[in-house]
């Protein structure tokens, strides 16, 4: 049996569109986000994010899980990324130090110590302000996105009949898969199978992990010969396939088609410029110079 | 179709001459302009990456393995949705597995792998590019174009076994293959035995979590080629295992190598910090993954079919 994602009919910004202009806003919005470090460009993007969030009509009680999972996992990395100052290596060579925390103790004659500098805080906030805004903009579409319409939406984007299809059963899929993985999961446990005391070198751990996912895995391919017979007898693929649903673009999609294109244009002329690098603001700098 | 390519070709053009008139205006402004690409090299790697996969299906193309009919559009899916889910679920915030010595778990690269050999190169794919970029939404972190497509050599590389009728003799080829891009790898690593794990080395004080990559990820890559090898001894006698595993190796190196190599100039590292700090972390523990889950997915799925009379 299928687990459906949350969706519900409201009456928002996102859900008055067509859901192909705003896949396609949402790719643009994607692409623009990958191409700036700088704070004050993802802060516009941010602020895009944060407006479809507010229109969206979704209430906290429906979507907190979903907040709360990625949030969680964003906040850790942004914050593991602070503490260790990876991957902001290529953006700046000179940090200007506001503190150095040494923790007390020693391990193995290495001192932790953590090094508090402005380049990475600013770094640290740019990467959340750029994952969160496009974490945000993704949770909204399972809770917006009719599924009816997961189908005719890539057909309509250009992809071929059965690609879209397929794309359209992935995400149909998704939900019922982490449900199926929760039953064997617990399934399992009840057999005395405990994951989070996997034990052994690597190479046990790997083999003590195949409980859970072999048995998932088999499960599916084996519902799928039910799928597959079913849209074999309604000549799945014979022709050109028809979906019972039809998109038309009003004039608010074609705007919002060429705010997404504008958005993009003009973030890849900033970027061939060299504009939306990583920046710290100038009063940071001093400010962090004055400290020390 | 020729409506189709015709729009497809207008596309293409409108955005080269999108890109001449940004040069032609930012010249008019700033006669001294030089164009800074490094934000666009993503995209170029995944047009990159896209055109190596198009090579390849034009070339093989005759042999029927790329069809996609119901149970390839059905497949393709599951394989997608289950890789999506599997990754999001191990990616360490669901579980806390514990890591041996910087070598996260990732079961998931099981998938597009069993899948591409099982179902052929299209759902292979599709499996590892669609599932990768599924997960990444559900993990919230923000897509990854290029590794994306990556993730889709591995699985499109491992459905190459399906080319071959006889599947001993592709077997040896890609053995050797593996073995010299493995080789390849470790030389680089012990050339470079200091080089840190991705991380900024800062050189008047430990920065936090400063470690040399160690050993063990260092040659993770060997562990499991020699792994691999065994394995394609042991069950020498079913060929099925042994092809599975070999080709889910290749296709293992050469779509993290692609992934990993296309970060030298995406994100500006050397090429050994890429090999070294990207390549074999990642690589080198998948082969593990596919030595030892594949076969398991290949005798059940094995099963399954005998049972199901297909």
């Amino acid at each position: 049996m299928l687990v459906t994602w949350r969706y519900r009919e409201r009456k928002s910004l996102i859900q008055s569109l067509d859901p192909r202009a705003w896949m396609i806003f949402y790719a643009c919005f994607m692409a623009s986000s990958l191409l700036f470090w700088d704070l004050r460009f993802l802060s516009v993007l941010l602020a895009i994010a944060l407006m479809a969030i507010f229109t969206s009509r979704l209430t906290w009680r429906e979507t907190y899980r979903a907040w709360l999972l990625i949030g969680s996992f964003v906040l850790f990395f942004t914050f593991l990324t602070f503490l260790t100052g990876r991957g902001g290596m290529e953006f700046y060579t000179r940090e200007h130090l506001i503190a150095r925390l040494l923790a007390p103790f020693t391990i193995l004659r290495w001192r932790p110590t953590l090094d508090v500098t402005v380049e990475r805080i600013f770094y640290a906030l740019s990467q959340l302000a750029r994952v969160f805004s496009l974490a945000s903009m993704t949770i909204l579409i399972p809770y917006s996105l009719n599924p009816a319409h997961y189908g005719i939406t890539f057909r309509g984007l250009g992809l071929p009949d059965k690609i879209a299809y397929a794309m359209d059963l992935t995400m149909r899929f998704i939900p019922t898969f982490g449900r199926d993985f929760q039953l064997t999961l617990d399934a399992q446990r009840a057999r005395g199978y405990e994951i989070e005391k996997i034990q052994g070198g690597l190479i046990a751990q790997v083999r003590k992990l195949a409980p859970l996912i072999v048995p998932v895995t088999i499960y599916a391919i084996i519902g799928s010969e039910d799928i597959i017979d079913a849209m074999d007898l309604r000549a799945f693929g014979v022709g050109p396939r028809t979906w019972l649903q039809q998109l038309h673009y009003r004039r608010r999609d074609y705007v919002l088609i060429a705010f997404g294109v504008a958005l993009l244009a003009t973030s890849v002329t900033l970027s061939l410029f060299g504009y939306g690098k990583f920046w710290v603001p100038e009063w940071a700098l001093a400010w962090g110079a004055s400290l020390r | 179709m020729n409506r189709r390519l015709l729009s497809m070709i207008v596309a293409l053009v409108a955005v080269l001459v999108f890109f001449l008139l940004v040069v032609w205006i930012g010249g008019l402004i700033n006669p001294n302009l030089k164009l800074d690409q490094t934000g666009l090299l993503r995209f170029a790697f995944v047009g990159l990456g896209l055109l190596i996969v198009f090579v390849v299906y034009l070339i093989t193309r005759g042999s029927g393995a790329w069809d996609v009919g119901t149970r390839q559009v059905v497949y393709m899916a599951i394989g997608a949705a289950l890789y999506a889910v599997l990754s999001y679920l191990f990616n360490g915030t669901v579980f806390l597995v514990p890591s041996v010595s910087q070598v996260a778990l990732r079961p998931a690269i099981a998938i597009p792998m069993f899948f591409g050999y099982a179902f052929g190169p299209t759902v292979g794919l599709f499996t590892g590019a669609v599932g990768n970029m599924f997960g990444d939404a559900l993990t919230g972190f923000g897509l990854s174009p290029q590794w994306s497509v990556g993730n889709g050599l591995i699985g499109m590389v491992a459905g190459m076994a399906a080319l071959f009728a006889d599947k001993k003799k592709g077997l040896n080829v890609v053995l050797i293959i593996s073995v010299a891009l493995a080789a390849i790898a470790t030389v680089i690593y012990a050339l470079n035995p200091g080089q840190s794990n991705l991380l900024y080395y800062n050189p008047p004080a430990n920065v936090f979590g400063d470690q040399n990559i160690s050993l063990f990820a260092g040659l993770s890559a060997v562990v499991g080629l020699v792994l691999a090898v065994i394995v394609r001894f042991v069950f020498g006698k079913n060929v099925d295992i042994a092809a599975a595993v070999t080709w889910s190796m290749l296709g293992n190196f050469i779509g993290i190598g692609f992934a990993a190599i296309s970060d030298i100039w995406v994100n500006g590292y050397t090429p050994a910090v890429a090999i070294v700090g990207e390549f074999l972390p990642a690589a080198g523990p998948n082969l593990i993954f596919a030595a030892i889950l594949v076969p398991i997915l290949v005798v059940a799925y094995a099963a399954v079919q005998r049972r199901a009379g297909r």
